[in-house]
């Protein structure tokens, strides 16, 4: 085939010598260890990279750094001592963890909890998934290169621990929720605080928003990176923003019922057909901002009542099998919860979202550039406790 | 409702008609959406399809004979439209020998206090080796989980493996879930369950010299067989609560007495 | 340093050497688990600001570290890494531990994977209980640090073993 054009010629002449450069400037592979101990993966995760000059050929993440044996730690305590425990698996937005394991006990039990009970349960449930993504919204940030979001995010963020804890006693890790309803109920004044808190919430997502998502090279090391079609992330059982950044329109609080009101407010889901990067970062920032609305309905609607059900003192759960998740902050979590009548569960299969979002990471980090593995780390947002249990 | 049935469920639902059913104190709830994907399951695997379960309004169990897994898998994706994956593990459902190694307050209230030379593992049913929803014959169990979002239906599948810890396979489930190769990993480790076709069988969370497969029941949590649980405190009761309900004689005499026995 | 390791240094100069290290420690942040959430709230927080006691958060590597805070619960397959770290760091150096996992394996202490108690591994300065202590724990146990920094004897923190790197 000759090539007449002039401009053609060139070009193909150029492509030929970058072909010639290319075969000499061969180089061999390396192998790039990123962690355990790294400032961008969140904790303890390891991932070996194999590198073809700048270019990702086969990534593997080596999980485990922080296994501790949940399950089986879970067959050796009571109830309320699992419930305790349980809270250390998503470390950030601790009251969800909770919320599916006393669920299931409490369909063992065959017990409800009263409706005020329920309420508030669902009040710190999504308070508890504000406090966690408001930190990824400012720390995804702080992986590529951008520092202030990361204390925009901790100065609200506080805000939203301090209400937990008035609320609950504890900043993290609040152990407030009991088999047949709550601990304790809210301290008086809290309300308003809580309204005050959620407008400033507001505040904060715009701001984040003008900050990173206005940004130019936020948005160009995002988009079209890291992209996950829909099939793939179902098949890979990814849940919770990113499934719905593929395009995928399924939320467990709309979808499946269980303990929590969802089905008596008026919200939102929010999905992105695009299933990259950027697509995920803007699903949660939308996520967030619903949930302010959803508090701010629940607050105002909040029936009185007691907060307990009527439970025996020591709880021996029936025989049986339950199985409930939720969509935590991370994703979707659930508990299946063997009892065999005894005061201590038989068998407790946690399952877990990063574990199975970061299963794709193999997958998806095919061909692409070493600073977009941040990127799509970042942008997956994972807690180790939740990888590892 | 009897909650450990493995009778079929469909026998209930020519029983009572749902609307009779809300008017009756003990209403048989008739579940039609799980009772459909459990009769195309049964069509598609026949006698493969081993046992049954339904909790109306919430889950629905299927136990598959181990060589038809996979099968059932891939029909689960295709034929139910139950794509999103969930989880892969397993059960052992033998009763742990060791018992919990601990006596919280709780336990000395129910079950007085041990006997420290032999430690029942608590309750007379748990000698037996008592399998949960959808029936079970052999000690280990493999469980998995996956979702239809499209009919907001879950499917829970189980598989009986085998009583010999030293030999349980099962073919994998990668080609059908992509998901499941971590799972199965996992599976590995914690249990010992060989997957057949699987790519990449190695530890996943524990370290490469790990020995044992920790979630089996037999597979002791030594410190807790070392040291007795530092929780024993002597409770006061609270303020309005009356002594007898808290009992602290036993929590003493329960000290002494495993001083006695770690001596 | 010779006069230092060798221990004939004039007592006024320890005092100004050991005054000067105290309020300028560099901190090397080991945040594995929840504890390093509450870590993190400390340093990068507005509130519970730590740079006011002098610890710079945000060295690049180990070996620019004096001080680490081990925070979170530290697995047997992460046992080797901390301790290479801390061999990594020269001397004088000082850990922290904060929180009952570090301390002692803490709700964990029964698990199969977990390390009890991070003095199995390292020696440590300062322990912090909690679960996870408040960021005014951490802000009374550099404080507690900085208590112990000034009257100490500088010759015995750097007789100790020479730098291993495994």
């Amino acid at each position: 085939m000759t090539v007449v054009d002039p401009q053609q010629r060139a070009y193909v002449a150029s492509q030929a010598a970058d072909a010639r450069v290319n075969v000499e400037l061969e180089t061999g592979g390396m192998t790039l260890n990123m962690g355990p101990q790294h400032p961008a993966t969140h904790g303890t995760l390891r991932i070996v990279v194999r590198l073809d000059g700048e270019q990702v050929v086969e990534a593997e993440p080596i999980a485990g750094y922080m296994h501790r044996g949940y399950e089986k730690l879970c067959e050796v305590r009571t109830y309320p001592q699992v419930t305790t425990l349980v809270n250390r698996i998503d470390w950030l937005g601790s009251f969800a963890n909770e919320v599916p394991f006393i669920l299931a006990a409490e369909r063992l039990m065959e017990v409800e909890a009263p409706p005020r009970a329920q309420w508030i349960r669902t009040i710190l449930f999504e308070m508890s998934r504000i406090a966690n993504i408001s930190l990824f919204l400012g720390d995804m940030g702080a992986q590529l290169g951008a520092i202030t979001p990361v204390f925009f995010a901790f100065r609200d963020r506080e805000r939203a621990l301090n209400l937990i804890e008035s609320a609950t006693g504890g900043r993290f890790h609040p152990n407030f929720d009991r088999i047949g309803g709550i601990k304790d109920d809210l301290p008086a004044g809290w309300v308003e605080d809580c309204k005050d808190v959620m407008g400033r919430m507001r505040d904060f997502c715009d701001q984040i928003e003008t900050l990173l998502m206005g940004n130019e090279i936020f948005a160009s090391r995002c988009r079209g990176v890291g992209v996950i079609p829909a099939d793939v992330a179902l098949s890979y059982g990814l849940s919770g923003a990113n499934l719905r950044a593929s395009g995928v329109d399924w939320d467990l609080r709309r979808d499946v019922p269980c303990g929590l009101v969802f089905d008596q407010l008026d919200w939102k889901v929010w999905t992105h057909p695009d299933g990259d990067s950027f697509a995920r970062y803007w699903v949660r920032l939308q996520e967030v901002r619903e949930s302010t609305k959803m508090i701010d309905q629940l607050l105002d609607g909040l029936p009185a009542g007691p907060i307990m059900a009527k439970v025996p003192r020591i709880i021996k759960v029936p025989a049986g099998e339950a199985y409930v998740e939720t969509e935590n902050p991370l994703g979707a979590m659930g508990y299946y919860v063997v009892s065999k009548g005894d005061l201590v569960p038989f068998r407790v299969k946690i399952r877990t979202p990063s574990f199975n979002n970061i299963s794709i990471v193999p997958w998806v980090m095919k061909g692409v550039y070493v600073p977009d593995v941040i990127t799509i780390l970042a942008s997956l947002y994972f807690i180790l406790g939740d990888i590892d249990r | 409702m009897s909650r450990l049935s493995s009778a079929d469920s469909r026998a209930t639902s020519e029983e009572i008609p749902a609307t009779e059913a809300a008017d009756t104190e003990e209403a048989i709830e008739v579940d039609e959406a799980r009772e459909d994907l459990l009769a195309d399951l049964r069509a598609e695997l026949g006698d493969a399809l081993v046992d049954t379960h339904i909790d109306p309004g919430r889950e629905v169990w299927a136990r598959v004979s181990l060589e038809s897994w996979v099968a059932a898998g891939t029909f689960a994706r295709d034929g139910l439209a139950c794509h999103f994956f969930d989880f892969l593990s397993a059960i052992d459902w033998m009763p742990s020998p060791f018992g919990r190694d601990m006596n919280s307050q709780e336990d000395l209230i129910v079950d007085g206090a041990p006997d420290s030379a032999a430690q029942a593992p608590g309750g007379a049913a748990a000698d037996e080796q008592a399998t949960g929803y959808a029936g079970g014959d052999t000690r280990f169990q493999l469980l998995a989980r996956v979702h239809a979002p499209s009919r907001g239906l879950g499917l829970i599948l189980k598989a009986d493996l085998g009583d010999d810890p030293d030999l349980l396979r099962a073919a994998t489930w990668v080609p059908v879930y992509a998901g499941a190769a971590w799972h199965e990993r996992e599976a590995w480790e914690m249990f010992g369950i060989d997957f057949e076709g699987h790519p990449n069988l190695i530890h996943l969370y524990l370290p490469g010299e790990f020995e044992g497969h920790p979630l089996r029941k037999d597979f002791p949590l030594l410190s807790r067989r070392v040291k007795p649980w530092p929780g024993i405190v002597d409770v006061e009761p609270m303020p309005g609560e009356d002594e007898a309900t808290v009992d602290t004689s036993e929590a003493d005499a329960n000290e002494d007495a495993t001083e006695a026995a770690a001596e | 340093m010779g006069l230092v390791e060798s221990g004939k240094m004039p007592k006024p100069m320890t005092k100004l050497l050991n005054l000067s290290r105290k309020y300028s420690l560099w901190m090397y942040q080991w945040g594995l688990a929840c504890c390093g959430i509450e870590m993190g709230a400390a340093l990068a927080s507005p509130r519970y600001d730590m740079m006011r006691l002098g610890v710079i958060p945000f060295p690049a590597s180990p070996r620019q570290a004096d001080l680490i805070v081990v925070s979170g619960t530290i697995t047997d397959k992460m046992a080797p890494s901390v301790r290479r770290l801390y061999e990594q760091m020269p001397d004088p150096k000082y850990v922290i531990s904060m929180g009952s996992c570090t301390n002692c394996g803490g709700p964990y202490w029964d698990s199969y994977s977990v390390t009890k108690g991070l003095d199995q591994i390292i020696p440590v300065d300062v322990y912090i209980p909690g679960c996870p202590p408040r960021p005014e724990a951490l802000l009374d146990a550099i404080a507690m640090l900085q208590a112990q920094i000034i009257d100490e004897d500088p010759a015995e923190r750097w007789k100790g073993e020479p730098l291993v790197v495994s």
